[in-house]
């Protein structure tokens, strides 16, 4: 009996020590500010993904996460979600239709209907963020058999992940570019197999919009944004 | 013993349940859902009547290709729902059918009949940028009240979308066709009163309509100038 629990005990230990590993992340976060920053009570800031690039595309997900982590951080800082704007302001802010660069915004404020919907929002700020993730190297190899037993798995994988994402801020009100920030996140994941194979993931992409919301958090005069682990993780 | 072989047994056909569930043939079946948000855009005072014929309103596309996976997608109903949301936001009044010679008994300033000519698309096992990508080819017609041609011309539209965890293929191309489908929608809204003849018929449209009733304010950002 007392064999049986420590067999179950060591296979508990071993499954909980793979879900606490995780792979080695290196983030590199910069900017440059041209303008001030103006930001009063109920002014509200848009992340919008930019996704005009040919051969990718600037994720969903990592446009929701950096604009969940900057409300999170602080509930005075509103931040519209991407989804809600483009489909309001729908068809003006479309892979294909959407300004590319600041003066464009004259032209469409031009159109009453738009510049009413904008103002409803009260928008300060645009951000617009582009780049993506994606897999630079991987090695190895794993081998999975189907035994009486059931499927077992040898070998061993290892692959480099990166990140590369900018963000372009805008000012609404004044139609000036007010500043760019850069975030380049480098990790290599590793994934050995004896029977099970154990996943040692690098959160590169979660640690690009971490790093990425806390810079764009300083942009913004909000200090009290939980820092990511700077540098190595 | 009796108890192990039993157990043993019961692994084998578990595996070997297991090994045809892998090895089935798998044709993936797609059908297209979205939700289309309404345009904002000046709307025109015109009524306009709706070519969806049931080639368009059922369109279906089915890979033929022997070395791409089996695909069977519907397009149809999302494409319906796509145009019925851009053009009711268009136009004053939009009456559909499914030919030129049953629309409804009525004063139709324009007909319209779009036709899907070409669909294309891509997953990522086949791009470089590991993305999921369709490309759809319109052909649109305009008519005038008397079902005289007046425009015919080419939409293009493209739409594409990354791989993520955990989505799947038919979701992953879904979102790839309603983003396709969304910048058809753009085109058509914002380039509609760009087309030379049909701009043409606005311009002459808006003077006759500022000639005999002068307050009316008719003002389409889609018009040139």
């Amino acid at each position: 009996m007392n064999k049986y629990f420590n067999h179950q005990l060591t296979l508990l230990s071993i499954i909980c020590l793979c879900c606490g590993l995780s792979g080695c992340t290196t983030v590199t976060i910069d900017q440059v500010q041209h303008q001030e920053i103006e930001l009063v009570q109920g002014d509200s800031i848009v992340v919008i993904g930019r996704r005009s690039g040919s051969d990718y595309e600037t994720e969903p997900e990592l446009i929701s996460c950096i604009g969940e982590v900057l409300a999170k951080s602080n509930t005075s800082l509103n931040v519209i979600p991407e989804e809600d704007f483009v489909d309001r302001l729908y068809p003006w802010f479309e892979p294909r239709t959407a300004p590319t660069q600041v003066r464009d915004l004259s032209r469409l404020l031009s159109y009453d209907k738009i510049a009413a919907l904008i103002d409803d929002y009260q928008v300060q700020y645009i951000v617009w963020v582009d780049g993506n993730t994606e897999k630079t190297r991987s090695a190895g190899s794993i081998s999975c058999g189907l035994s009486a037993t059931g499927v077992a798995c040898f070998g061993f994988g290892t692959w480099d992940t990166k990140s590369e994402y900018e963000a372009t801020i805008w000012n609404y009100k004044t139609r000036q570019l007010v500043g760019k920030v850069s975030s380049v996140a480098d990790g290599t994941s590793y994934m050995p197999a004896v029977v099970v194979p154990i996943p040692i993931i690098a959160p590169v992409q979660a640690d690009a919009c971490k790093a990425m919301a806390y810079q764009l958090g300083n942009f913004f005069g909000e200090k009290s944004v939980n820092s990511p682990e700077q540098n190595t993780k | 013993m009796g108890h192990y072989r039993k157990n043993f047994t019961n692994i084998v056909r578990l595996n070997l349940l297991l090994l045809c569930v892998v090895l089935t043939s798998c044709k993936s079946t797609l059908n297209v859902v979205g939700n289309f948000p309404t345009p904002v855009v000046n709307q025109m005072p015109f009524s306009i009547g709706v070519v969806l014929g049931p080639e368009f309103t059922n369109f279906q596309y089915i890979e033929a290709e022997e070395d791409r996976d089996e695909w069977d997608i519907s397009v149809g109903k999302a494409q319906t729902q796509l145009f019925d949301v851009v053009l009711t936001a268009m136009f004053s009044d939009v009456a559909t059918s499914q030919s030129l010679q049953e629309m409804p008994d009525k004063s139709i300033d324009l007909f319209f009949q779009p036709s899907l000519e070409n669909f294309q698309y891509n997953v990522p096992n086949e791009t470089k940028g590991k993305m999921y990508e369709v490309w759809l080819k319109y052909n649109l017609k305009v008519f005038d009240a008397q079902q005289q041609l007046l425009a015919d011309w080419i939409l293009t539209a493209y739409g594409k979308t990354p791989t993520a965890f955990l989505k799947s293929q038919e979701d992953g191309l879904n979102e790839a066709m309603v983003i396709a489908l969304r910048d058809l929608g753009a085109g058509i809204a914002l380039r509609f009163g760009h087309v030379p003849e049909i701009n043409q018929w606005l311009k002459k449209k808006q003077e006759a309509l500022q000639a005999s009733i002068p307050p009316l304010k008719f003002n389409n950002p889609n018009i040139n100038k």
